[in-house]
């Protein structure tokens, strides 16, 4: 009985030990990127695992450049994931909801082209979605809401998945009582389905703040930083050209930092209805 | 119970209604809602009445044109370089902008379509009148039609305006799309194009471009395939050893874990490629410490093909098993622990159990996402685009790098040095139809997925 | 009615009001008077956005009636032919242009010609290597305002005058770091071996010749440098330079302000080293390209445009420039004037620009093929992916690539 408490002890040391490895090996280029924040760097590129010289003036000069204004880009940003996320979580809610518990002749139909749709790769209707959006003279942050909003009502999968798995007794039990469709979907419904808003809500509003290439496509015309989005706005920073990459790279990664400490916290947060989103949709399909 | 309306109604042919019909349902005919706006539905006549006309007007005034301009997608294909004497300057006159001209004149071709589909829709109302009227029912009054709006016809009401985007910003621009594919739009017609048919495809399939697509194409498939493996298989296994017995404050090791997902990509893989670098600070430290002697090229132009797309398969790793890992944690909390005991109390181990029943069933749940992963991966752009940008370059391969997946092709071709549009739409089909080719056979091999 | 039908409807009415506004705007006409109130916009680069302004405010002093907005660029003056390219007539009225996309902009019909009187003034009073570096099958297309070539910078306190004279001893004495994926800064070898790109007025499309045993001496030297010491291959020079690990770079005039500041007093500037070619010794050259201002096709304001264009390239302003940006003027007054004179930067970049240290950068519109192409010939026969038996296939290759239409 011993040795098998010894083995055991053993075995559970080994795991502790292998899970402290990985969790080194996964953190260390995470540390690494808030090190490089605190680092003096004039040249673009930082060559060491520690600052050769500490400074704090990466996050002074990042919210007081007058050539990238960093704060507005955080309040666009904001603006645009609110407003996104409601209106995206209350579409892509809806039309789950329609796919999961009404029953209509074209529903088959739809469910087959929004597999097929989902399968374009994004990029070439990017061309397109532009003229779209300048013919509506659209090309701002207005525009950038949207296009997010305009393609909320494909992504239903998850939510329909969760909708699929409340028993349809319950409906039917409503309509005996004489409630129009409207009715159960606002009395029984929305309020089943809060964790699932709340995963909705979260990813929706997560989206603007990591999309670069999309949200440049549509604001880059303007040409005043005051109308970026952070993502845009960053990766702006680094991509616009000669010489002036280097002078702003320190404070490229300390936006980086900035901005990615409430989305790791939102996430974080979110970890527990993500997995529920995930795992619920995936159950079904 | 969803099939209220089991019974069949009598019915009657459009002949019937337009012979027998009185004077209104015979209106209907030409002019929408005439029938509805007689039998007092009111919203229904006016809004039927009210596009029609303003489709008509929009037809005859720019719809016509618009269409007859598809054809050819604009006549004057050359721009003219005149002096302006009043100015003192050089003026240019623009040939015909084809990408509006395409894009209008598919916008076009919806709204007919949507304006048939509507004059369907306004004689079935006719006929459903007709009929009502001839077997001496009741007709839906006004406020009737407008409550059934939140009963029977729900379904219309919520999907109105997810529709509306949908068609707008998904469906016409995959339709636009398509349509560049079948012209000449490229760095020498980049105002005013033509149709050249399949041309485009005959340049990606086995032209200038087809000794680039096929290598990237190979790529593209392997690196769908293992970085879908991989993450997967890492992420259940790193799931396994923090669910395993004995490992205490489980939520920690995994939000450890999670934090590097959460941060931003554009973020994280910007600054992993100068970790990474020759001279970045990996190799510097390597070095310090005496492990190597010169640097280590893992993705930088030195670097040798495979070893750049096993680094970005690894560095994908690094992003991808942690949200595996969070999800494979969720489905082995819910696994049915009574079979795992009964399979240790008969003596199985640790491998046999993991084998023979955890994985199946993990398996069996993330069977459907897999397949959505797999896709995702095919076009995950924006891996390869911020660590490598492609790199290492590619002697043989026309605006791509060693690494680069169709996707970052695609892109390259149209926002790079060449901007051959015509040729990125053929890839953007091409990928399509791998998608669709793809997900058709692993769905049909997927027990788990089912329609509704 | 379904909702696929409902959704039609208002579709139908929502892309009807669409259609009709964007039709009804796209036919706007250039016709207009001289002299009338007009407001541009002005594409710059980033990190010149402050001091045009300034330039702008004087401009406006001058011509009241014309109001300018000064944004930056959206990717760069570098991108600027993908940037105008995706909305031509969203661009601004007036942007920065490199000399090796004009071909391509003015083919695309992106740029107008200048007017005659403005072209006279360019050819009479503009440094030649600029004039003709704007001018396009006959026409003038851009008001040019700086000439950049690439010079050696180095650390004065590891390398001599003398030592940076000829690219052997450079590269015996110290380290020189540079990117072999860089075909701008690489392909230049080709030119000090005796081969031309696009022929010798490099608008012949027919007309390179680097597809010969020149070529492959070419190709050659730079298989050779991977096994030199004293030849560093870095994907940031300016790093290395500032670790110490090298003590010379070859680098642009945009860079100077920052090697400057990371050198400090050891910041010496000076024309490229010769090189040992093909076994004959010869200057090695460097890529020579005119940056200026263009005034874009779909300007409703052409005249208004054009006196922006030009006086944002004036003597103060190119002073400014110059001042600001280091950037060297190609105006003969601003030339000759002092500060440009008294500035080492601005002098080994002058000399760099005579003919024979350096090649004009050409401006056919297959400049894109030849830039996509060149960088992984360059760097794969560097790292040695390319092997030497493969060079005289590889040369043939790529010149039939850039030569087609």
């Amino acid at each position: 009985m011993k040795s098998y408490s010894n083995q055991r002890k053993v075995s559970l040391f080994f795991r502790y030990l292998l899970l402290t490895i990985l969790a080194i090996l996964w953190l260390i280029p995470i540390l690494w990127i808030v090190l490089a924040s605190f680092s003096y760097n004039d040249t673009g590129f930082i060559s060491t695992f520690f600052p050769e010289k500490w400074t704090f003036q990466n996050y002074i000069g990042i919210f007081t450049n007058s050539q990238f204004p960093y704060l507005h880009w955080i309040i666009n940003t904001l603006l645009v994931a609110i407003i996104s996320a409601t209106l995206s979580t209350f579409i892509q809610i809806t039309v789950a909801y329609v796919l999961s518990r009404l029953r209509f002749r074209l529903r088959k139909p739809f469910l087959q082209i929004a597999l097929v749709l989902g399968m374009f790769p994004g990029f070439m209707s990017m061309i397109a979605l532009y003229y779209i959006l300048k013919g509506l003279n659209m090309l701002n942050l207005g525009g950038l809401i949207l296009v997010y909003v305009g393609g909320a009502g494909l992504g239903f999968y998850v939510a329909k998945g969760f909708f699929d798995t409340i028993p349809r007794s319950l409906d039917e039990a409503a309509e005996l009582d004489g409630a129009t469709r409207w009715q159960i979907f606002t009395k029984i419904g929305l309020p089943l389905s809060k964790p699932m808003i709340v995963y909705t809500a979260l990813t929706t509003f997560m989206a603007p703040w990591v999309d670069f290439i999309f949200s440049g496509i549509i604001l880059s015309t303007s040409g005043d930083p005051k109308t970026y989005t952070i993502a845009y706005g960053l990766y702006n920073m680094l991509s616009s050209s000669k010489g002036n990459a280097t002078a702003y790279f320190a404070q490229f990664v300390a936006g980086c930092v900035v901005i990615a400490i409430p989305i790791t916290i939102l996430f974080i947060i979110m970890q527990k209805f993500y997995v529920s989103g995930i795992t619920v949709g995936a159950d079904k399909g | 119970m969803f099939k209220r309306k089991g019974h069949v109604p009598p019915t009657a042919s459009y002949k019937e209604v337009w012979s027998k019909g009185d004077a209104a349902d015979k209106l209907s005919f030409f002019f929408m809602g005439v029938s509805a706006l007689k039998n007092k539905q009111w919203a229904k006549g006016f809004s039927l009445l009210i596009s029609e006309i303003v489709f008509l007007v929009w037809f005859i005034f720019s719809g016509v044109s618009a269409l007859s301009m598809l054809s050819n997608l604009g006549e004057n294909k050359t721009k003219k370089v005149v002096f302006d004497q009043a100015q003192g300057v050089y003026v240019t006159k623009q040939p015909d902008n084809s990408v509006l001209i395409l894009l209008f004149g598919i916008m076009a071709l919806f709204l007919v379509i949507g304006f048939i589909c509507l004059y369907v829709t306004n004689l079935r109302s006719t006929r459903a009148n007709y009929i009502k009227k001839r077997d001496g029912k009741h007709i839906a009054t006004n406020k009737e039609e407008l409550a059934s709006l939140l009963d029977s016809r729900l379904h219309a009401t919520l999907m109105f305006i997810p529709m509306l985007g949908i068609l707008l910003f998904t469906v016409l621009p995959t339709v636009f799309m398509i349509s560049m594919a079948f012209t000449n739009y490229d760095r020498q017609h980049p105002i005013g194009f033509s149709w050249t048919g399949f041309q485009a495809f005959g340049n990606v399939l086995s032209g200038d471009l087809a000794g680039t697509f096929f290598p990237v194409l190979g790529w593209t498939l392997i690196w769908a395939v293992a970085a879908t493996a991989t993450t997967f298989l890492g992420g259940v296994l790193l799931a396994l050893l923090i669910e395993s017995k004995g490992i205490k404050h489980r939520k920690v090791w995994r939000t450890i874990f999670i934090v590097v997902y959460a941060v931003p990509q554009f973020v994280s893989l910007l600054l992993i490629a100068q970790f990474l670098d020759a001279q970045g600070p990996l190799n510097t430290l390597l070095q310090n410490w005496g492990w190597i002697s010169g640097p280590l090229h893992f993705i930088d132009n030195e670097a040798a093909p495979w070893v750049a797309r096993l680094t970005v398969i690894i560095v994908n790793m690094w992003i991808g098993i942690p949200v595996s890992m969070l999800v494979s944690m969720a489905i082995i909390q819910n696994l049915p622990q009574d079979q795992i005991e009964a399979a240790r109390i008969d003596g199985a181990n640790v491998f046999q159990i993991f084998h023979n029943i955890t994985f199946p069933q993990i398996l069996f749940v993330m069977g459907p996402s897999l397949i959505q992963q797999f896709i995702g991966n095919i076009n995950n752009f924006n891996v390869i685009f911020l660590l490598t940008g492609g790199k290492p370059m590619n002697n043989n391969y026309n605006g791509a790098g060693s690494t680069d997946l169709l996707v970052n092709w695609l892109y390259n071709l149209t926002f790079g040095q060449q901007q051959r549009y015509n040729a990125s739409a053929v890839l953007g089909i091409l990928i399509f139809i791998l998608s669709a080719t793809i997900s058709l056979i692993a769905y049909r091999h997927t027990t788990a997925f089912k329609e509704g | 009615m379904s909702f696929f039908k409902k959704a039609a409807l208002s579709s139908a009415v929502v892309l009807a009001a669409l259609s009709l506004s964007a039709c009804s705007k796209s036919s706007s006409s250039s016709s207009s008077t001289a002299d009338k109130k007009a407001s541009l916009t002005l594409w710059v680069d980033t990190e010149q956005v402050p001091y045009y302004k300034d330039i702008v405010k004087d401009f406006h002093k001058k011509y009241p009636n014309i109001t300018v907005k000064v944004t930056q660029s959206p990717n760069g003056s570098a991108n600027v032919k993908t940037d105008v390219g995706k909305d031509a007539s969203k661009a601004a009225d007036v942007f920065e242009v490199p000399n090796d996309q004009l071909g391509q902009m003015a083919n695309a019909g992106y740029i107008n010609p200048l007017s005659p009187s403005d072209t006279a003034n360019i050819k009479k009073n503009y440094v030649s290597q600029a004039s003709k570096g704007v001018t396009w099958k006959g026409k003038v297309y851009a008001y040019p305002y700086a000439q950049q070539a690439d010079t050696i910078y180095y650390n004065k306190s590891k390398l001599s005058a003398n030592d940076v004279k000829d690219w052997d001893t450079l590269t015996s004495k110290g380290v020189l770091a540079t990117d072999f994926t860089n075909a701008y800064t690489i392909w230049p070898i080709f030119f000090s071996a005796g081969t031309t790109l696009y022929g010798e007025n490099g608008e012949n499309l027919k007309g390179s010749t680097f597809n010969s045993q020149n070529g492959v001496n070419a190709l050659t030297w730079i298989a050779k440098q991977k096994s030199n010491k004293g030849v560093m291959q870095t994907s940031n020079a300016l790093n290395q330079l500032k670790k110490g690990n090298a003590d010379a770079i070859m680098d642009g005039p945009w860079n100077a302000a920052n090697i400057k500041k990371i050198l400090g007093k050891n910041f010496a500037v000076a024309k490229y080293p010769t090189v040992t070619v093909g076994g004959k010794k010869k200057q090695l050259e460097t890529f020579l390209g005119i940056e200026g201002f263009a005034v874009n096709s779909h300007t409703s304001n052409a005249k208004a445009a054009s006196q922006l264009a030009a006086y944002i390239t004036n003597k103060k302003s190119q002073l400014i420039a110059h001042e600001k940006a280091g950037q060297i003027p190609v105006l003969k007054s601003a030339v000759n004037s002092s500060a440009v004179q008294n500035d080492p930067v601005a002098k080994a970049v002058i000399e760099m620009a005579q003919p024979g240290n350096s090649v004009l950068q050409p401006k056919l519109p297959q400049m894109a093929t030849f830039w996509d192409g060149a960088a992984p010939l360059i760097s794969g026969t560097y790292d040695g992916k390319i092997k030497p038996s493969q060079y005289k296939a590889q040369l043939a290759k790529f010149s039939k690539k850039i030569s087609q239409k």
